[in-house]
């Protein structure tokens, strides 16, 4: 190298010294909280599944608007996709970098309130939730009978079904009954030559936890059973209901009027599946997928066992709750109570009409919250007719179990089911098995 | 290459001791060597220092949560059971041993064989052809593809509607369900794995076959030998140390594998394609339960240990060193 290289700039030794400490730096520097000093506001980061779309432009509006008005906390928000979103609890949490503000799903709220990650809602904000939302929202957003955090989504699930494909079955309206449900799923099933399925009369679908687990558990409220019993520390899976339920299924496969190989959420749209159960957030998905042939999709109560029965239905939810490690709680709460209580003017809504922001953000992403009030106001009466059945479920939806260990049993669950759907275990097996995994790893997080 | 043996007398006869002088050169030669064995320290520290951090602490603090009970984020949380862990894995009901950890096995074998037999033709045959280079590239293009897209695209031709359905569809035959059928998942995801491996097989085994001398060969063709009897007396059995080294590194990585399986089935239907490594991610970041995770982490330690030994045996008997 010559004296003339050594002297321009950066040379490569110091380069390939450099940079590596420069990561190493940055990667070991914990992101700046801020102190509240003057001059130096507190950063508080709030970490979300809005990753993406809609969804992430949505929570972004309010917390600009926090920052544009809030001088003293400031708010950040960071993303992962909602696969990755208890992960990085977990490993952000262990490293000591966990988010100020979390949003999880409330069925991991069990486990994160064991391992001390959520801190309580402090009591005004306590009354403030029990008095606001529905009784489901509030108690996925509560662990041993406190709460710990605002509802953010929430979704009920219903019965999606084609028209057309009813129709052409020569079928008028969606089933009310299981017994419907059955005539209506073989009449509009349909396969070629080779095995391939071209309509799936009920769609059963392996896809992830919350289609095989989700549509189950709906069945399983609507045929008045539970999941988990009332303490919460065994499952009650093995019931008469819950044998209904895997029998029904059971039946739909084994008959060839649901093939849980085909991706549903694909299916559906293509107009390759007449019957479906779903939550409520798929609405605004398949409208802006499916274009003019959303016309043909209908949403109905599920059915239930007999006509006169009495409505349930499966609901979860997400919530925003403060982290207990972090440094600034009261800052925290002030602003989920900012985003998550305080009503503001809605312009698209009747005269006069408010909401809270977070509802604003919800209904403008095609989902629901948990404040029905809210809802009403925001839906109006020229909202997609649709949505009618999901908002009516608030009212008799039986919230998913949110027990330490919810997710293991959840995970337990959809193993057993694929294995009924699949053939490798019969009703029998499958619910003995289910009992026996779930009563024995749900015990262990207690 | 110096012969120590031979240096060692003489060696041995310049220290003998008697003399101040020779008494002097040992002190000095002592001493040389402590100062060189410190510097070798000095220089090895910084890798010493690496794995102390990134490996013995770990396996230390793997060791005492494979006892203890803990959810994952306040040290102080740590509670000891015993070998509870270790008992539970095996205990009645538990999935582990079967299927997780026969499917563990049955994946790893399954890929060997696989990459290993279509390494060798495939090496054997590249050998044969021109443009060479160009035939080892493509076959090592899914070595640089991540394992997501790779599991992506096989998922996607595996589906009811795909590829390899269509394919069997215009044959005449009927649809597979390849990754939902319990009896097929498996087979399906260990012939992805296999062939995503194949590629840096065949760079190892190119290398083994390139060692070869081509008087071997010449010899053959002489004594009049004919391709099948070359490939099984002279090169099969020449290649054996490269063999040895793909069949090692192949079972290991397969034992521990879970990336593709994550991407493709999630484990499903039911277990049918569930792995040691699947389960506990699964069970240390999604139930936080850090416990059996790591008790599981050593079973399967063990496990690729023993297997690893094994191999390493046979192939020594039959004269080869790892």
């Amino acid at each position: 190298m010559t004296p003339a290289h050594r002297t321009s700039g950066l040379s490569r030794r110091h380069f390939a010294l450099g940079l590596p400490s420069a990561l190493l730096t940055s990667g070991c520097a914990a992101p700046h909280q801020g102190t509240g000093r003057p001059g130096d506001p507190i950063v508080l980061t709030l970490l979300s599944h809005y990753a993406s779309g809609v969804l992430k432009e949505a929570l972004q509006a309010p917390v600009d608007e926090w920052n544009d008005s809030h001088d003293r906390v400031k708010v950040r928000t960071k993303a992962v996709e909602f696969t990755d979103l208890l992960t990085t609890f977990m490993v952000r949490q262990a490293a000591g970098q966990g988010a100020d503000i979390l949003h999880p799903y409330c069925l991991w709220n069990g486990q994160l309130v064991q391992a001390g990650v959520l801190r309580p809602a402090p009591r005004e904000h306590a009354e403030e939730i029990t008095r606001g939302y529905s009784e489901a929202a509030v108690d996925a957003a509560s662990v041993g009978g406190k709460v710990y955090g605002y509802p953010t989504e929430v979704q009920t699930y219903a019965l999606y079904y084609n028209k057309r494909l009813l129709r052409e079955a020569g079928i008028d309206g969606p089933p009310r009954t299981w017994r419907e449900l059955e005539e209506t799923a073989y009449r509009t099933a349909r396969r070629d030559r080779y095995g391939n399925t071209l309509v799936q009369g009920f769609g059963l679908s392996t896809a992830d936890d919350s289609t095989t687990v989700g549509q189950t558990l709906a069945l399983l409220n609507a045929a008045g059973g539970r999941f988990v019993s009332e303490d919460g520390r065994s499952t009650t899976i093995d019931s008469p209901a819950g044998r209904a339920v895997f029998e029904l299924e059971h039946r739909l496969v084994d008959r060839g009027a649901s093939a849980p190989g085909v991706n549903v959420y694909k299916a559906f749209r293509s107009g390759q599946v007449a019957m479906v159960v779903s939550g409520g957030w798929w609405t605004g998905s398949l409208k802006a997928l499916m274009g003019k042939d959303y016309r043909d999709v209908g949403v109905a109560p599920l059915p239930l066992p007999e006509a006169d029965g009495k409505r349930a239905t499966l609901s979860t939810g997400f919530m925003l709750g403060v982290n207990a490690a972090s440094k600034h709680p009261r800052a925290a709460w002030e602003f989920l109570r900012w985003l998550n209580a305080e009503k503001v003017i809605v312009k698209r809504a009747m005269k006069g009409g408010t909401a809270t922001r977070m509802s604003s953000l919800q209904v403008s992403a095609g989902s629901l919250t948990g404040r029905a009030d809210d809802m009403r106001t925001l839906l109006g009466s020229h909202s997609d007719a649709n949505l009618g059945p999901f908002l009516d479920a608030l009212a008799y939806s039986v919230p998913e179990p949110n027990v330490p260990g919810a997710q293991q049993a959840k995970s337990l669950l959809r193993k057993n089911i694929e294995a009924l759907w699949t053939g490798q275990q019969s009703v029998d097996q499958a619910l003995r098995t289910t009992r026996r995994q779930v009563d024995r790893e749900v015990a262990r997080s207690w | 290459m110096v012969n120590v043996d031979a240096l060692t007398p003489a060696t041995t006869e310049r220290a003998a001791p008697g003399t101040r002088s020779a008494g002097t050169a040992v002190d000095g030669r002592a001493r040389a060597r402590r100062r060189q064995a410190v510097v070798a320290y000095l220089f090895l520290a910084p890798s010493l220092l690496f794995f102390a951090v990134f490996l013995i602490l770990p396996l230390g603090f793997a060791l005492l949560l494979s006892m203890s009970r803990w959810a994952g984020f306040d040290l102080g949380g740590i509670q000891p059971v015993g070998l509870d862990n270790f008992t539970g894995l095996f205990a009645d009901g538990s999935t582990f041993l079967a299927p997780i950890l026969t499917n563990t096995l049955l994946f790893a074998l399954g890929t060997v064989v696989l990459a290993l037999a279509g390494s060798v033709v495939v090496t054997t045959c590249i050998d044969n052809l021109r443009f060479q280079g160009l035939w080892r590239t493509l076959y090592f293009l899914p070595i640089v593809t991540t394992v997501v897209a790779v599991g992506n695209v096989w998922k996607y031709m595996y589906e009811p509607g795909g590829l390899v359905n269509g394919v069997l569809n215009a044959l005449g035959f009927a649809s597979v369900a390849f990754l939902q059928d319990p009896a097929t998942a498996l087979p399906s995801v260990v012939v992805v794995h296999a062939w995503a491996s194949v590629g840096s097989a065949i760079l190892v085994l190119t290398a083994g076959l390139k060692s070869i001398p081509e008087s071997y060969y010449e010899a053959a063709a002489l004594d009049g030998a004919g391709p099948v009897t070359v490939f099984w007396k002279i090169t099969l059995p020449l290649l054996r140390p490269s063999l040895l080294l793909v069949c090692v590194t192949q079972l290991i990585s397969g034992l521990q594998s879970f990336a593709l399986i994550i991407v493709m089935t999630k484990g499903g239907p039911g277990d049918a394609t569930n792995v040691a490594a699947l389960e506990m991610y699964r069970q240390a970041f999604s139930y936080g339960h850090w416990g059996p995770a790591s008790a599981a982490a050593f079973v399967l330690f063990v496990v690729v240990l023993v297997i690893t030994l094994v191999q390493l045996w046979i192939f020594r008997r039959k004269g080869e060193d790892a």
